[in-house]
């Protein structure tokens, strides 16, 4: 551990600089993730006639946009590359070099943050500028929100780990992946503010993993939690964050027995 | 005849390959209807609030939803896949062995590989206008039906003809698969009827990237709504639309044989 | 430096078979059968040593090197590398190892080779001073200088085979496994190539393990060969032994001052290529000594020489043996 602490910052470097070489494919990339806004499109429409719920129009475009935000700064892609790296039997020199591979991972996505956000994060804050109302004043809540924004991250990470990891049994296991993203979709608020839904979906909804992948941020960003709720949610939150690396390294494990039993 | 042989020997190696992986083969198959539930959920909640949205009631939007799953599996299914395969084609510098062919290239290319689970979306986008129509409690006329096969067609001309214009963007710089990705993103906007947007956006999507061709015009066809300029506007556009690619692409492929050689 | 007992790895694969129909009945149904890919082969390597690995494709040498480099874990037998246990990968055993795969590269694609170095520096925690001296020693004898700054995917694959084997070297490991490193390359970069794994075994007493499809690679650095076929040891010891036992029969080649009759030389032995003025004759080891003497006295000689039969016919032949045993 000492040994990859001190590697870390080079892994950092290293991952900035392979970023910056794809600085194209992050634009593009960064263009694709507006789903958030396909959705303000048509909750704007609906709130054009009054309010829906607690959301004016204003409240919906400060909604989408922190989720566009949170989702820009959170996410990662580790189970595409992990298949692929499997697929194509470069997973082994991986694995020969002395840093545990899920480590050097973590590194190349928290590296590319910056660019996957530079043109869009700039943008997204503007916008949100112009909506600030709709924002949460309470400074409590926006010093919640780094460690909260951290857990989303090592909580998508994490899930992208293991399932990525079960690409050792399985051929692609990217499918299995997209279940997940479908159902996160809409659970953790991406598509639709949990609030909306009906009261059972919604309780249900709440205690799940899926909404601190996404929803728990926004709701910091909005302020519509308060002070002691946000700080029970983010201990909920990292509680989440403890199980998954739990279970990540009990599946790593298993993955790297089986693939030194059948190669790769 | 050499044509289709051609593309049925295509189709049955896609199908093999797609068999082959086991997992993948259920796991997609539940992907598929999923996915379709994923894009109702955010329906079901809207019209929880509202009896209609822009105009359109929930059955009615039901059915520019049905369009846009089915158009959706298309693009996914056999459009992406095959242009992809392009797109690897040329990075490997291997397109040369299907230019080589004595067969239409642009025909070759683009069904090159489908995903056949994908056939799963026009069994969902056919329930979901079942469906629909049963709310409605009307069924449409059979110059509807014909009217909104037409603008099917026309859907399908424009979809195939913007990634073919993406491909041919292939051949001058290398990578764009991603380009690809992002226009089946942007497909994603065309889940709502184009009314939704206003200003810039309506325009963007009705004439600069036709989104609102693809699934509102089918949907209002289907309604009986849809007018006779807007019809001969969208059958003229698409044409001159669908030759615009079939030029680009032409210019394209002669640009790469002569570099290559 | 590596012992290996009685080492066995079998693999349960899944049969693939073709078509369609095949396909979709696999899908409820799968065959399965046990590949004995390594099926019990013991071997010992000194420090320093430089060993050939040869076989057919299939053979079992890539899974070999893939256990000695601690990725497979062994079905049975005990193996031992530098003093470890290959499938713990200790920290202390990674260290001390390194595999190049011809046809696989760690270098990051689109950035510059120095690039990665940098990262392996990190991941190894090599001290600055000592890096610094590799790396210098590394690109004066591989001539890396100008590479460095290039992105990896703009070199050219003897280019970058050269970077991936600076890249795997630079944190001096003391055993070396080198899995068809000189695939798809030009002879003169085959020598290169060559030339820079037998340096760096004698400057830093490496030990190299080396499988090649090329006989030159093998027959230019390894004194010591082993031969693996359908994943059983057949052969361990040095190549001019092999050659000596698998073909025993020598090469007659002579060049004369003018065309002679194809009897003429048929009395020597057995003639493999008549042309002219050039011939090539083989003559068991038993009777060279006679049928040279027969061909000084009775053929207009201009040149006489005596060779080994060539490597790859060697091999052929040995492999030829071992399917009809």
């Amino acid at each position: 551990m000492r040994h990859a602490l001190k590697a870390f910052p080079q892994l950092l470097r290293t991952g900035f600089a392979e970023a910056v070489a794809y600085r194209a494919e992050f634009l593009i990339w960064m263009f694709s993730t507006n789903m958030p806004l396909v959705m303000l499109a048509l909750w704007a429409a609906v709130a054009r006639s009054g309010p829906v719920g607690s959301y004016t129009q204003k409240g919906f475009a400060a909604y989408y946009l922190a989720a566009l935000l949170v989702r820009l700064l959170t996410g990662s892609w580790v189970v595409w590359e992990m298949t692929m790296e499997i697929r194509q039997g470069t997973l082994a020199l991986r694995l020969l070099r002395p840093i545990h591979p899920l480590l050097a991972y973590s590194a190349e996505n928290l590296a590319a943050v910056p660019m996957r956000g530079i043109v869009a994060i700039p943008l997204i804050v503007i916008f949100l500028w112009n909506v600030r109302d709709q924002l949460g004043g309470d400074p409590i809540l926006w010093t919640i929100l780094a460690p909260a924004l951290l857990g989303s991250w090592l909580l998508t990470f994490l899930v992208m780990s293991i399932i990525g990891t079960l690409g050792l049994w399985f051929e692609s296991a990217s499918s299995l992946f997209e279940a997940w993203l479908g159902i996160s979709a809409i659970l953790s608020g991406y598509l639709i503010p949990l609030d909306l839904f009906p009261a059972a979906v919604r309780e249900v909804a709440l205690v799940l993993p899926f909404r601190f992948l996404l929803s728990f941020p926004v709701e910091l960003v909005l302020g519509r939690v308060d002070r002691w709720h946000a700080l029970a949610l983010l201990v909920a939150q990292w509680g989440y964050v403890a199980a998954a690396l739990l279970a990540t390294r009990l599946v790593w494990r298993s993955g790297l027995r089986r693939y030194a039993a059948y190669g790769g | 005849m050499r044509t289709v042989n051609v593309i049925r020997a295509q189709l049955r190696a896609s199908l093999s390959l797609a068999v082959q992986y086991r997992l993948d083969f259920v796991v997609e198959g539940l992907l598929a209807i999923l996915w379709m539930a994923v894009t109702l959920v955010p329906l079901l909640v809207v019209f929880q609030a509202r009896q209609q949205i822009v105009g359109w009631t929930f059955p009615e939007m039901l059915l520019v939803l049905g369009w846009f799953v089915g158009l959706k599996g298309l693009l996914e299914g056999a459009v992406s896949p095959s242009l992809m395969n392009v797109i690897e084609h040329v990075r490997k510098g291997t397109l040369d062995f299907v230019l080589l062919k004595p067969v239409d290239a642009q025909l070759l290319v683009s069904l090159a590989k489908i995903e056949p689970w994908r056939s799963i979306d026009l069994f969902g986008a056919a329930a979901i206008f079942l469906y629909a129509f049963r709310q409605l409690g009307r069924w449409p006329s059979s110059t509807d039906l014909l009217l909104a096969a037409a603008m099917l067609g026309t859907a399908v001309v424009v979809m195939y003809s913007i990634a073919i214009l993406v491909v041919s963007i292939a051949f001058f710089a290398v990578r764009v698969d991603n380009l690809l990705y992002l226009f089946q993103s942007i497909f994603d906007v065309a889940r709502w009827p184009s009314s939704i947007f206003r200003g810039t956006l309506a325009i963007v999507f009705t004439y600069v990237l036709p989104l609102a061709l693809m699934t509102t015009y089918p949907a209002l066809a289907l309604l009986g709504k849809l007018t006779l300029p807007t019809t001969v506007g969208a059958l003229v556009g698409t044409a001159l639309f669908a030759a615009f690619a079939r030029a680009i692409w032409r210019v394209s492929i002669a640009r790469y044989t002569s570099a290559s050689s | 430096m590596i012992e290996v007992e009685h080492l066995r790895k079998w693999y349960r694969v899944h049969r693939r078979p073709p078509g369609l129909a095949a396909a979709l009945r696999s899908l409820f149904h799968r065959p399965y059968e046990t590949v004995k890919a390594v099926d019990d082969i013991s071997f010992s390597i000194a420090a320093g040593e430089r060993v050939g690995f040869l076989g057919p494709n299939g053979a079992g040498k890539t899974t070999t090197l893939k256990v000695l480099s601690g990725l497979l874990h062994p079905t049975e037998g005990r193996v031992l590398v530098a003093g470890s246990t290959p499938q713990d990968r200790a920290r202390s055993f990674l260290q001390q190892i390194t595999l190049v795969m011809g046809q696989k590269q760690q270098l990051l694609w689109d950035l510059p080779p120095s690039e990665t170095f940098l990262l392996n520096r990190a991941i190894y925690d090599i001290p600055k001073k000592e890096y610094e001296a590799t790396l210098a020693e590394l690109t004066a004898l591989l001539e890396l200088a100008p590479l460095l700054g290039k992105p990896t995917r703009q070199l050219s694959l003897g280019e970058r085979m050269k970077c991936e084997l600076a890249v795997a070297l630079l944190h001096r490991p003391k055993v070396l496994f080198l899995d068809e490193p000189t695939i798809g390359l030009d002879v003169s970069m085959q020598a290169t190539v060559r030339g820079f794994v037998r340096e760096y075994n004698q400057r830093f007493g490496a030990t190299v393990l080396l499988t090649s499809h090329y006989m030159e690679d093998v027959a230019a650095l390894c004194p010591r060969v082993m031969v693996i076929d359908k994943g059983k040891l057949i052969y361990d010891g040095s190549l001019h032994e092999l050659v000596r036992r698998v073909r025993p029969d020598k090469r007659m080649i002579v060049r004369l001052t003018r065309p002679v009759e194809r009897r003429d030389l048929e009395s020597l032995g057995a003639v493999v290529e008549h042309r002219d003025a050039e011939a090539v004759v083989q003559v068991t080891q038993d009777a060279l000594q006679g049928a040279v003497a027969r061909a000084l006295s009775t053929l207009p000689l201009h040149d006489l020489t005596v060779e080994d039969p060539p490597l790859e016919e060697v091999m052929r032949d040995l492999f030829a043996q071992g399917r009809a045993a």
